[in-house]
């Protein structure tokens, strides 16, 4: 919403003179002043001049010089606008050294073809006052002295202009009266809402003479109020008009149009001019549409009607769209003489449903949905009438036509007396409450020790309950006079109990080298189905785009996108990973969809290396990651299995599950070239995927103490050669399982094949560490243990020794 | 004296007179080790010397002895100060050797990651509000749209809804617009009195340089007897406090939000401009107003209680709600919310 400060000085004239001042006030009290416009700047310095003489530039074609008079003197301009008008006409001359900040031009003196001149004739758009002019500004001949300033002519062309962010609570404050009237209840300064003015000319009549009102949705239209102007001629509206309507962002269109659009600022009560010869059969009726009606409103796009929609019908048909937009066959014309003046009061939600149903947000639904104010609605009507006799010439029928519908009821609020303590905990006396409220316009209809009852004008559809009328205590008092105090909070426990594995799920994936995405909850079909994820279960009515309309059910494609993205900008090391909820169907119809909890990472390219050549990442970073992982966050001991089918988008090759105990918890392994393909991602990448609420279930162990080892260890190597197709977790299992509990540890310390390794097999070197908890073993003891494990190694894998 | 007697003793004395010269020649440890051998080991001089001392009196023996423990004693001490010399030479040989050349690579233990700037000031204002006695409610994404909007007093076909521009899914529900959802999950499902905090992803329907259709709240929200607005100031000038630094004074402006009352939108003084003096100098990010807004809070409505099946008369509270992606932007001078979820591990590793 924007506003003139210079209508609401008009409207409260004891209102600061500095805009900001008022500004300040009102973002204090909620009316939030986002920011102010200067309207017109630099047209301090224009004066008007009018035209002497004119000729014909000298060496220049389409340029003239035109001299004018300036008050003090006269002088010769050059001039390049097509529409300089004849000796007597009235120009705006902007002097020697005025800046026009709309074009960011200062005037010098310009030499133009031989001829000096000194000042400029302005457009509109030159001096700000609108976006854009065929040729500089005329005003009629004998508008105003020459030498007149442009600013004392022609008020309006300059004003601080307030961009108001309103909150949809207060339709008060989408017209200058409400803005008007909330400044002075913030400033306590006094104010009267003006009285409409009377039609300069009218004659004796009632609009019920020219057409018939009727309503037949009385639960959707309050009030219904029409009168008539009869010989009016449509034309452009005086400059002053359109420079308000500019200055507030509205379109000058026609002085009949113009009239209804400054009433709807002025009240904040949006009004419809008809054509009243288009009414065909001198009737209006205010009724619900039937289904499939057509219209065609101002915009010129044909609407079909549904039932709920509430239009103003003439004998024929709809010919507005009740409270949204007027309809394109009685819309003002060049060519009306009549007008028929609407101002009625429509219910809020029948005005935003249709809107919404036609994608229709008008300046008057905008005001209508957030509730008018019923009771103006005659001055309104009233004060329309005589600016159309003002602006388009005519007569006004004396009487307006009136329908009344269901009328709202009137509220009354009681606010005891304890309230402010309870809720802002300050002490708030009855004088302030009583004198707050009725600055704001309530009306105390009983008083007592303990409580005050007041009745809500029309203007305030918000106030309904004590809780609002404390609001406005504390609102209008300012929020700083409460003072801070720390609550005394009972501690709670947590509910859901994920943010903590969440937490510690991203610190353990960052302490692990990887760097965190964030991912969309909505993705596409496609992807999904490209890579095998499950088939969505939550498809969204309205997405954001064609593409991304359902939920995801992996974090994976999110993943792929940034890696794919990443690949494209070159980057060739990728460690990324996320946390977050996929989406899965919920038990029963209508239930919520399950929300698990995953990780997933994706590394791609190569691992860093120090002083050597980067290695490219492959499944044992994946392997390495998620054990270590799943370790972190379990403390246990995690195993993996090697499983073709683990996931539909892991290459089978190296696909396999991470298991804790008997449960599974996530899945890893290469990227399925398929997926690769089909999604962009480096056909080498790698997927870990742990699933969160597994983990939560498995839970974290807790480490229990175990003596200290006091006997020293004996480590033994064997180096053996066995078929390159035999597992190395085999073998050392194998190791493990004849070593027996001698054996502490047993790790694989080097793996090659060629050299002296022959065709088809592989060198494997182990080392196992002996250790007894009782005593100290000898040499005898521990080589007697080996030689078990080797003979049995040896044996079971038809495994040759290497000294 | 008897011949044997005297070869011994002049044995001795030659051995006496030359093992300091051998200490003295040898270079390091081992070779003085070698050297200490030829003399008192067991193949040594002096062993081989000894070997004579069958042939002595018992008389002659016991000034021999005296002359051999001397000379061990001797052998042993010179022994002692060659190889403190020896070692002090080398330690000092060590430490004065060329410095390592600490400009090569360092050997990091593992590579860097990164943490998401939004998980960063997630977990810190998280942090902040649990150090304050609240505790996380964790609720779905995807709710109904009672939970999102009608308990807490969205009236139906009103334009506080615009302000919530919604993805609806095809069965009918929501993915909720803020995490406000929680409150009433929470209202309906616990007891009070209690102190909750809910951060989580949040979509509406907007896509420009400061909206993302998914993002990132932090809701915080008190229920109890007697909570009042002085409350709410009360824990937002302690968050102020601690997440924006000391001496961040908080302002609250009056607002509308539906399902609070009395409502305000809050404010920080600029923490880009502040001068030693605590004063702020106005600069681009509070538009020279010397204020940010940070979030929006509120007195719980009454009419969220009852919907909500607790009594407004009895219960009392307040919510606050923040996006965390600004408070990220703000924080980290993030020019365009898009950053933020494009993922590109060149903006990651920033933080």
């Amino acid at each position: 919403m924007k506003a003139s400060f210079a209508w609401l000085k008009q409207l409260v004239p004891h209102l600061p003179d500095d805009p900001r001042a008022l500004a300040d006030r009102l973002t204090a009290a909620g009316i939030e002043v986002e920011g102010i416009t200067a309207y017109g700047q630099g047209t301090e310095t224009c004066v008007l001049a009018w035209v002497v003489s004119t000729r014909p530039h000298p060496t220049k074609s389409g340029l003239r010089l035109v001299t004018v008079d300036r008050g003090e003197g006269s002088q010769e301009i050059v001039c390049g606008a097509p529409n300089v008008p004849e000796p007597g006409g009235v120009v705006v001359l902007a002097p020697l050294g005025a800046h026009l900040p709309a074009k960011n031009m200062t005037i010098g003196r310009r030499d133009i073809g031989g001829i000096v001149s000194e000042g400029m004739l302005c457009s509109e758009s030159e001096l700000g006052l609108s976006d854009e002019s065929a040729g500089i500004l005329v005003l009629p001949p004998g508008f105003a002295p020459p030498g007149t300033r442009l600013n004392d002519a022609i008020p309006e062309t300059r004003d601080s202009i307030f961009e108001i962010g309103l909150t949809p609570n207060r339709p008060d404050g989408l017209g200058h009266i409400g803005l008007a009237r909330e400044a002075a209840a913030l400033l306590g300064v006094p104010w009267t809402r003006p009285d409409p003015e009377a039609p300069v000319r009218q004659r004796d009549g009632s609009a019920v003479d020219a057409v018939s009102i009727a309503i037949a949705a009385r639960d959707r239209c309050a009030h219904y109020g029409a009168s008539v102007v009869e010989s009016v001629t449509i034309g452009a509206s005086p400059s002053g008009i359109r420079y308000r309507l500019a200055a507030l962002g509205v379109r000058s269109i026609s002085t009949a149009v113009d009239v209804t659009n400054l009433v709807m600022l002025e009240f904040g009560h949006p009004l419809h001019a008809f054509d009243l010869d288009k009414v065909r059969g001198a009737a209006l009726i205010v009724r619900r549409a039937t289904e499939g009606e057509q219209l065609i409103t101002l915009d010129g796009v044909t609407r079909a009607l549904a039932a709920d929609d509430l239009v103003i019908a003439d004998a024929e048909g709809p010919i507005a769209l009740a409270g949204v937009m007027g309809g394109a066959s009685s819309e003002i014309s060049a060519s009306t003489t009549r007008v028929l003046l609407e101002c009625a009061t429509f219910d809020p939600r029948s005005v935003r449903r249709t809107a919404r149903r036609h994608g229709l947000h008008s300046e008057s639904s905008h005001r209508f949905e957030r509730g008018i104010d019923h009771s103006d609605s005659r001055d309104c009507l009233a004060q329309a009438t005589a600016l159309t006799v003002r602006l388009c010439g005519g007569t006004a029928l004396r009487d307006a036509a009136f329908a009344e519908g269901d009328a709202p009821a009137a509220v009354r609020v009681t606010l005891r007396a304890g309230a402010a303590r309870r809720v802002l905990g300050i002490d708030i006396t009855p004088a302030e409450s009583k004198g707050t409220l009725e600055r704001l316009g309530l009306r105390v209809v009983a008083e007592s020790d303990e409580a005050l009852t007041l009745e809500v004008p029309a203007h305030r559809p918000d106030l309904t309950r004590e809780i609002d009328l404390v609001e406005e205590l504390v609102r209008v008092r300012g929020m700083d006079t409460v003072a801070a105090e720390l609550p005394s909070v009972r501690p709670t426990r947590p509910w859901g109990g994920r943010e903590a594995l969440l937490r510690r799920v991203r610190g353990a994936g960052v302490a692990l080298g990887l760097s965190e995405a964030l991912t969309f909850g909505f993705t596409s079909r496609a992807s999904l189905a490209a890579m095998g994820a499950p088939e969505p279960a939550v498809a969204l009515q309205n997405p954001l785009t064609s593409e991304l309309d359902v939920m995801r059910t992996s974090l994976l494609p999110g993943l792929f996108e940034a890696a794919s993205r990443a690949r494209r900008h070159g980057e060739g090391s990728l460690a990324l990973f996320t946390t977050g909820v996929v989406f899965l169907s919920g038990e029963g119809p209508n239930a919520l969809p399950r929300e698990p909890a995953m990780f997933a990472a994706v590394l791609a390219g190569e691992a860093p290396a120090r002083l050597a050549k980067p290695r490219p990442r492959d499944v044992w970073d994946a392997t390495g990651l998620a054990l270590e992982l799943v370790a972190r966050l379990t403390r246990e001991a995690p195993e993996l299995l090697a499983d073709p089918n683990a996931a539909p988008y892991l290459h089978p090759r190296g696909a396999a599950s991470i298991h804790v105990h008997n449960t599974r918890v996530g899945v890893l392994g290469p990227i399925h070239p398929n997926v690769a393909e089909a999604l962009d991602v480096d056909p080498r990448a790698l997927i870990v995927e742990i699933d969160l609420d597994a983990i939560a279930a498995v839970g974290t162990r807790v480490p229990h103490y175990a003596p200290i080892p006091r006997f020293p260890a004996s480590a033994r190597d064997i180096a053996l050669v066995v078929r390159d197709d035999v597992a190395a977790g085999l073998v050392l299992g194998a190791v493990r399982e004849a070593a027996g509990p001698l054996a502490e540890g047993v790790s694989l310390f080097d793996r090659f094949t060629g050299q002296h390794v022959p065709e088809g097999h592989v060198s494997l070197a182990l080392r196992i560490v002996y250790r007894a908890t009782d005593r100290t073993l000898t040499d005898a003891e521990v080589d007697q243990s080996h030689a078990r494990v080797v003979a049995a190694i040896a044996d079971r894998f038809s495994a040759t020794l290497r000294a | 004296m008897s011949d044997a007697h005297a070869t011994i003793i002049a044995s001795l004395e030659q051995l006496a007179g030359a093992f300091q010269a051998s200490f003295d020649a040898a270079p390091n440890e081992q070779l003085l080790r070698d050297e200490n051998a030829k003399v008192l080991g067991k193949k040594g001089a002096l062993t081989a010397i000894l070997k004579e001392m069958g042939k002595v009196s018992a008389d002659a023996r016991k000034s021999i002895g005296e002359r051999v423990n001397a000379l061990k004693s001797e052998v042993e001490r010179a022994f002692d100060d060659r190889l403190a010399g020896i070692r002090r030479r080398e330690r000092e040989a060590e430490l004065s050797a060329p410095a390592f050349d600490l400009t090569l690579p360092a050997r990091t233990p593992a590579p860097r990651g990164h943490a998401h700037p939004i998980s960063i000031v997630r977990d810190e204002i998280v942090g902040i509000f649990e150090s304050m006695g609240f505790s996380v409610f964790d609720g779905p994404q995807i709710d109904t749209p009672a939970n999102n909007f009608d308990k807490l007093g969205f009236p139906p076909d009103h334009p506080a809804t615009d302000m919530h521009d919604t993805f609806y899914t095809t069965a009918g529900h929501v993915l909720r617009t803020h995490t406000s959802n929680i409150q009433v999950r929470a209202m309906t499902t616990q007891k009070p009195p209690f102190a909750f905090i809910a951060p989580g992803a949040c979509y509406r329907v907007d896509s420009d340089l400061t909206h993302s259709p998914m993002f990132h709240q932090i809701e915080a929200f008190v229920v109890a007897e007697h909570v009042t607005l002085a409350h709410l100031k009360g824990v937002l000038a302690e968050f102020a406090e601690r997440f924006y630094g000391t001496g961040t004074p908080v302002r609250l402006r009056p607002s509308y939000f539906p399902f609070t009352e009395p409502s305000a939108e809050v404010d920080i003084a600029c923490v880009f401009c502040k001068q030693s003096d605590g004063a702020r100098a106005g600069c681009a990010v509070c538009k020279h107003s010397g204020w940010i807004e940070i979030l929006g809070s509120g007195m719980i409505d009454p009419l969220v209680f009852e919907q909500c099946g607790l009594d407004p008369e009895r219960w009392s509270g307040f919510a606050l709600g923040m996006g965390i992606e600004r408070q990220a932007m703000l924080r980290y001078g993030i020019p365009e919310i898009r950053l933020l979820f494009d993922n590109d591990p060149r903006f990651l590793a920033q933080f």
